[in-house]
């Protein structure tokens, strides 16, 4: 399997940056960041921006992060409709890069708000395809 | 004056068209546009054919359109900006008369959703994001937008009750157009019942999908003084860019940035302050997107949209109508037909033929037509 093993459904099987897989088949998440001047991309980018040359290596992440918004899906496209509905946020991780992710279904979500502590966590699904996703 | 007008206008019925393939649409308001125009289609040397082509069944539309319009052997070709197509279409035509590679040129906006069925819209639906890091998430349009509207509730205190007032307003003065899908009014709580597509958005604070299509004729200035005296000139023009993907965007995503920079460009290419707008058309794609794109554009400060709604503002009559065409939420969403229905209402307006919904004396129009999940902006100022 190439990359689409990534997500609740993958659409994307060819990139650079399958190395991503193995970080989540270790129950890790990563990052890239730029041999030469340090930037850091999340999600990982094989190309640095800044240092456009210089190559880039494998960091992981500790995964903290604040939620910066949310909301809750009822109406999908077909491939997710058996899991309606189900929470999708956006959050701020501790180095300051944003994260764009499904929410646990077992976080309460009475509790959600802008500026919610949650983790970001490495996640399976039944057709063992990985992911992460906010708890 | 400026450099270049647009010199007619067309539309064609929006909605559900079972009766009409994407050629005959667009035929429609191109011939509607050349009797506004009152000039031969001989005159037209050159058709920029706008659509989010992935909708329609046919591949590179642009060759289909310009063969039924009768527009070969003249150069013809696609422009897709996903919501805001025909926006950046128009664009295209301004540098393609005011070079004086061409003279008079069609911008001609069309869209054929409803063909397709509700399973593949909602596929093509799902990737609209960014389809690497997003989509494979579950995302949709509405969901996107629903984050920007939680996150304005959580600042501001905005509540689903405001949101539901555009929804109110832009279906009232829907009633009164023609051209619109849905012509029936809205109460506040038809709104709240309607049921949930991604919270906080409901059924009824969401756009449809919908066929259809509006054209413009655009000429360079020596050409449309020589044809009309009903021009309306093109003042100002502004695009920008932003992320795709939510998570490369920065801030509390209470706001647009891209239609911040749209807004400055076009303001400061029509040398006009956002007070001196008569009449707009935003883009109401969602009920929550019309009121961040007061904030954007100035017409309120951050956090104050839904005072603007409340206070009746941007109703006919107001500081500054917005929609009085009754906006996307009425007319549907036909994505490459959009941004020229925008402009079509502001013609009309600036050329004082918009009947019961005439704004007195509007002299400025401004236009904001947002493409996708807000990758792209772009802010049309219009002069009479």
């Amino acid at each position: 399997m190439g990359f689409e093993k990534f997500g609740r459904f993958g659409y994307v099987s060819q990139t650079k940056i399958n190395p991503l897989l193995s970080y989540l088949e270790k129950g890790q998440i990563a990052a890239t960041k730029c041999k030469k001047c340090g930037r850091t991309y999340f999600p990982p980018r094989a190309d640095c921006l800044d240092d456009r040359h210089s190559g880039i290596e494998w960091v992981v992440l500790d995964g903290k992060s604040n939620l910066v918004t949310f909301t809750k899906v009822f109406f999908a496209p077909p491939a997710f409709q058996p899991e309606t509905p189900y929470l999708l946020g956006l959050a701020e991780l501790s180095n300051g890069l944003r994260v764009f992710a499904p929410i646990s279904a077992s976080v309460d979500e009475k509790q959600l708000k802008p500026g919610t502590e949650l983790n970001l966590k490495v996640a399976k699904g039944a057709r063992d395809n990985l992911f992460y996703w906010l708890e | 004056m400026g450099r270049v007008a647009i010199i007619g206008v067309g539309h064609s019925k929006f909605g559900k068209r079972s009766d009409a393939s994407l050629r005959e649409l667009a035929f429609e308001a191109y011939s509607s546009a050349l009797d506004d125009a009152d000039i031969e289609s001989s005159r037209i040397d050159g058709s920029v054919v706008c659509s989010a082509t992935h909708y329609d069944k046919q591949r590179s539309p642009a060759g289909v359109v310009a063969e039924y319009l009768g527009l070969n052997p003249q150069p013809t070709f696609n422009i897709e900006a996903a919501c805001a197509s025909s926006a950046v279409g128009l664009r295209t035509a301004w540098a393609l008369v005011s070079s004086k590679l061409h003279d008079v040129i069609t911008v001609v906006g069309v869209q054929k959703m409803t063909e397709l069925s509700n399973e593949e819209i909602q596929e093509l639906m799902g990737r609209a994001g960014d389809v690497m890091w997003e989509s494979p998430f579950g995302t949709t349009m509405p969901a996107y937008y629903a984050m920007y509207a939680t996150a304005h509730m959580a600042k501001y205190g905005t509540t689903e009750e405001q949101m539901a007032l555009v929804p109110v307003k832009n279906r009232k003065y829907g009633s009164k157009n023609p051209n619109a899908m849905f012509q029936k009014p809205i109460t506040i709580e038809e709104v709240l019942k309607s049921r949930p597509v991604s919270a906080p958005l409901k059924l009824f604070d969401c756009c449809a999908n919908a066929d259809g299509a509006a054209c413009l004729i655009i000429a360079n200035a020596e050409k449309a003084r020589k044809l009309t005296d009903r021009s309306v000139w093109v003042a100002g023009l502004g695009l920008a860019s932003s992320p795709m993907s939510l998570a490369g965007r920065k801030g509390p995503m209470t706001s647009f940035e891209v239609t911040k920079n749209a807004a400055k460009a076009a303001y400061q290419m029509a040398r006009i302050s956002p007070n001196d707008v008569d009449v707009a058309e935003v883009h109401d794609s969602f009920s929550i997107t019309e009121i961040l794109n007061y904030e954007d554009l100035g017409f309120a400060k951050p956090g104050g949209g839904t005072r603007l709604l409340e206070k009746g503002e941007t109703e006919l009559g107001g500081k500054i109508p917005v929609n009085i065409d009754g906006g996307l939420i009425s007319k549907g969403h036909p994505v490459g037909a959009t941004g020229a229905s925008q402009l079509f209402a502001l013609a009309k307006q600036l050329r004082g033929e918009a009947g019961s919904t005439q704004v007195d004396g509007a002299k400025i129009g401004l236009a904001q037509n947002i493409g996708g999940i807000g990758m792209y902006s772009a802010v049309t100022i219009l002069r009479a």
